[in-house]
């Protein structure tokens, strides 16, 4: 046993339950850095929402111009649909740090709602599977845009459902703390919640439910949209690990996504009570450790192809990663490996909340020039079916139309999450409350530490 | 629930030190009639080194069978061991204790076997030195250091070193406990080994600095060993089916799968056989239970994807082998027992509290994954080599001889005995780490309820 104290106890443990209800209730996100922030994201987003009106105006003849279209939406994918299963992992291992981000992560879920807009137009740039290489063999040439929708469909309903279950006893806290029109609008959002043992125990296990589905789903949409949209696309590409990996860069960005989201909160949105640096001290940990398999899964995959050297696989390390498309991967691959690895390979850069917050930033950043990488090229090639890239494609660099329809999708991602902010509260209040039950600080030996209950 | 039983320091040295100063009833028989199998073995293989491999089944296009199979299996079992034992160190999982010390021992005693297996394979051991090492100074022959084959041993050693300074470093506080507890010889030998051990401060604060340093340090060497083995494989594009990205985590994975299941196996072995029920309880045969319904399912959605893609190009040669695998006999059947026995029996079953919490299923299912695990590899290497090649007058087929069967049974019979002898001179659960878990142990009030409660380890 070694230093059992590093962090002061949790601030929320010297408040007592009603205190932390009572805080959050009154300070709910508002005022005029709120307002301001959310006008100038609705401008950004309406520019970039024009842009896409006009690409859909001119029509669909053209695949490679729906190219930054598909990785904005891989981008909120691997993103901020990712970000909700941070919370739903967290919750399975019992981890009791994640109480305060639990809600911060779920929301993310009515962005999904937000990305499946973005998914639609490209159902028409998708061609069918006749004669090209695919997932769906012999089924019908339309089964990917088929179960494709279905799937993210599914993930969003699910994602919801999640959000919502999971903020039921708050939505009712709200209701009991509210008069008027609101109690009566969340008189019908809480579904005459009382916290009957009977209802706490539907909750438990709803929520386990739907989390393991969440789970499934998020992998399961990866796999699908990432073979379907990207490497079917090019021919000669085929990677057994690719889905994987796309599905881990899934993880590895929502939880930088998560990081981010949270140091803005304590930052600018008053929740340095209960989001500490404790918790970036635990999600960093895990950040690496996703950095390093991000690492592992690009390496396996790149070095069967390099080891290998046949000229289908020659042809796709040239197009995606080393010549036409270099740019795009080489800061990919610094900015998703090394720079992360480099900040969090120190305890004492994890022990901070900007230590974190700068490597999730860099991931970030790379995830976004990945994504354009791996959907950007597949995109540009204008007959995917033949079985090797005979003759390389040239770059398909961003436009204006491209640069704004991106930043739009962006802008109004986080507009749409900044609303829901103003619906549930962005601190999951019963679980804060349920882990100040659950929490001791004892004296032991010359020191206080903190004991942890553990009634599962 | 934690269901832990308050017990003094005397009663934990007294239960986990009783291996090594009792034998249970029937301890020698067992280790006899393993000594037995493993002696039949040796001799198998001295007769086969004598004659030469064509007393194996081995023949062309097969000329990886049983020794590669076994090979591959025991580089798995290997890698739960220091796999469980570091990430549950560094993630400070309270329900480790009593699992890490048996599951590093395991990856010891794999690992060592494993080893064995490509030399025998050779069929001359002594030219695995023109393998490994250069051995033409003169004229500058070097071994092609381009091959797996050659990055393999390497692999293989530097894991070996570092499990076998995992495993001592975590044994030293209980080796200097056996020092002051033994007379004679025995006093010596673990006098010399417990490296003066007095129980300081700084002793154990550069103890646990070791041991984390040391978790951090292996977990790389552990993923690289069987990416390694998987590449022995995946780098050859001559044969279809084994030239897939996903073979190095898949062949992680499965490894996970196979190793935690071989730890539970051994643990509910030593559960019985010691009287640790008090140490070994339901409530870490349940949390390996889940752990291993995440793993096994992870593994399901790899092997998915390796067969997936293997269809996906549609090549002639990969749908023979699938064509092969799924619906000839006996290759289908052992494809079938394969799925069952790895997956669709055992984690289904684990999602019943009751049978996480049975030791008796527990010991059926960990059981029944190995088998399955054990055929996986069989079928990933002997039926794609049987396809190997483009023309079907040159396809072949394998069944092994019996000279192999005895050598590939004495190899578990080995591994057996070996863990058994380990526990008369080391403890396999950790004792200080028993005494730790006690003092961190604690309970609080919530309501009329007590709550079992833990003291949070940073």
């Amino acid at each position: 046993m070694h230093e059992l104290h590093h962090f002061p106890p949790p601030a929320v443990l010297n408040m007592t339950a009603q205190e932390v209800t009572q805080d959050r209730l009154e300070n709910q996100p508002a005022g005029d850095r709120f307002k301001r922030a959310g006008l100038l994201l609705a401008v950004i987003f309406a520019v970039g929402f024009v842009t896409v009106v006009m690409k859909i105006a001119g029509g669909f003849g053209s695949r490679s111009e729906w190219g930054y279209h598909a990785a904005a939406f891989a981008y909120l994918l691997l993103t901020a649909q990712s970000a909700v299963l941070v919370s739903v992992a967290l919750r399975m291992v019992k981890a009791h740090w994640r109480r305060s981000l639990a809600r911060v992560s779920e929301m993310f879920a009515m962005v999904g709602l937000f990305n499946f807009l973005v998914f639609i137009p490209l159902l028409w740039v998708l061609p069918s599977t006749e004669n090209r290489l695919s997932l769906w063999f012999d089924l019908p040439g339309n089964s990917p845009h088929i179960w494709d929708t279905l799937t993210m469909a599914i993930l969003v309903l699910c994602g919801l459902g999640l959000l919502y279950f999971a903020s039921i006893p708050d939505l009712a806290t709200i209701r009991d703390h509210s008069e008027g029109k609101k109690m009566i609008r969340y008189r019908r959002l809480a579904m005459g919640w009382e916290g009957t043992p009977k209802q706490w125990k539907s909750l438990h296990a709803g929520l386990g439910v739907l989390g393991g589905f969440y789970f499934m789903m998020l992998i399961y949409a990866h796999a699908m949209i990432s073979v379907d949209f990207s490497m079917s696309l090019v021919p000669g590409w085929k990677d057994a690990i690719f889905p994987t990996y796309h599905a881990l860069s899934g993880l590895q960005a929502g939880l930088a996504t998560l990081i981010v989201t949270l140091f803005i909160l304590r930052r600018f949105g008053g929740l340095n009570t209960y989001i500490e640096v404790d918790q970036f001290w635990a999600l960093s940990k895990i950040l690496l450790a996703t950095c390093l398999l991000w690492f592992y899964f690009w390496w396996a995959g790149f070095f069967t192809y390099w080891y290998g050297r046949t000229p289908a696989e020659q042809g796709v390390l040239q197009y995606i990663m080393f010549e036409t498309y270099r740019i795009p991967f080489f800061s990919a691959f610094v900015l998703c490996f090394p720079m992360p690895f480099l900040i969090l390979m120190w305890n004492i850069m994890r022990k901070t909340d900007w230590g974190p917050t700068l490597a999730a930033s860099f991931v970030l950043l790379g995830a976004m020039f990945n994504v354009v990488r791996m959907y950007v090229p597949a995109f540009a090639i204008e007959d995917p079916t033949s079985h090797a890239l005979k003759v390389m494609p040239v770059a398909n660099w961003p436009s204006i139309s491209d640069i704004l329809g991106f930043a739009g999708v962006i802008a109004g991602a986080i507009l749409v999450y900044m609303l829901s902010s103003r619906v549930f509260p962005l601190i999951s209040l019963w679980e804060v409350k349920e882990g100040m039950l659950l929490q001791r600080i004892r004296t032991f030996l010359k020191t206080e530490i903190r004991v942890m209950g553990k009634p599962e | 629930m934690q269901e832990r039983v308050k017990l003094t320091d005397a009663e934990i040295n007294r239960d986990l030190l009783r291996s090594t100063v009792e034998s249970p009833r029937g301890y020698w028989i067992i280790i006899g009639a393993l000594a037995f199998v493993v002696l039949c073995g040796v001799v198998s293989a001295g007769f086969m080194f004598n004659r030469g491999l064509g007393l194996t089944g081995l023949n062309r296009p097969v000329m990886w069978g049983f020794f590669i199979t076994n090979f591959v299996f025991w580089i798995g079992i290997s890698h739960a061991g220091v796999m469980l034992s570091a990430i549950l160190r560094l993630t400070q999982a309270e329900w480790r204790r009593p699992a890490t010390r048996a599951a590093e021992i395991l990856t010891l005693f794999s690992l060592m076997t494993a080893m064995l297996m490509p030399l025998i394979h050779a069929g001359r051991p002594w030219r695995v030195f023109y393998w490994v090492f250069p051995y033409d100074w003169a004229r500058g022959i070097f071994p092609n250091i381009r091959t797996p084959l050659v990055w393999d041993p390497a692999a293989v050693f530097t894991y070996l070193t570092s499990t076998i300074l995992f495993v001592y470093i975590a044994l030293i506080p209980d080796i200097a406990v056996l020092r002051d507890r033994t007379t004679g010889v025995r006093h010596a030998i673990y006098s010399v080994l417990s490296l003066g051990w007095r129980g300081t401060s700084r002793q154990w604060r550069l103890q646990l600095i070791a041991g984390i340093l040391l978790s951090a340090i292996i977990l790389p060497i552990f993923v690289s060993v069987h990416s390694i083995v998987s590449w022995d494989f995946g780098m050859a594009i001559a044969v279809e089916a084994w030239h897939s990205t996903i073979f190095a985590p898949y062949f992680v994975i499965g490894a996970v799968h196979s190793g935690v299941s071989g730890v539970v196996t051994v643990m509910i072995l030593l559960r019985y056989m010691f009287r640790w029920e008090n140490y070994i309880r339901l409530e870490h045969l349940d949390a390996l239970a889940k752990l291993l319904i995440v793993v096994a399912t992870t593994w399901l959605f790899f092997f998915m994807l390796e067969f997936v893609f293997g269809l996906y190009a549609r090549e002639a040669p990969e749908l023979a082998l699938r064509e092969l695998q799924t619906s000839q006999m006996p290759w289908a059947g052992l494809a079938i027992t394969f799925l069952i026995t790895a997956y669709l029996f055992p984690v289904p079953m684990w999602m019943f509290r009751n049978v996480r919490r049975s030791v008796k299923w527990m010991l059926i299912t960990t059981i029944s994954v190995n088998i399955g695990m054990w055929l996986e590899r069989f079928l990933i290497i002997v039926p794609s080599l049987a396809r190997k090649q483009g023309f079907t007058f040159t396809w072949g087929t394998y069944a092994p001889s019996p000279i192999e069967i005895i050598i590939v049974t004495a190899s578990f019979c080995m591994v057996l005995m070996l863990v058994l002898l380990f526990a008369k001179a080391f403890p396999l659960i950790p004792i200080a780490d028993a005494k730790e878990a006690m003092i961190l142990a604690d309970h609080i009030q919530i309501g009329k309820k007590k709550v079992p409660a833990v003291m949070r380890e940073e």
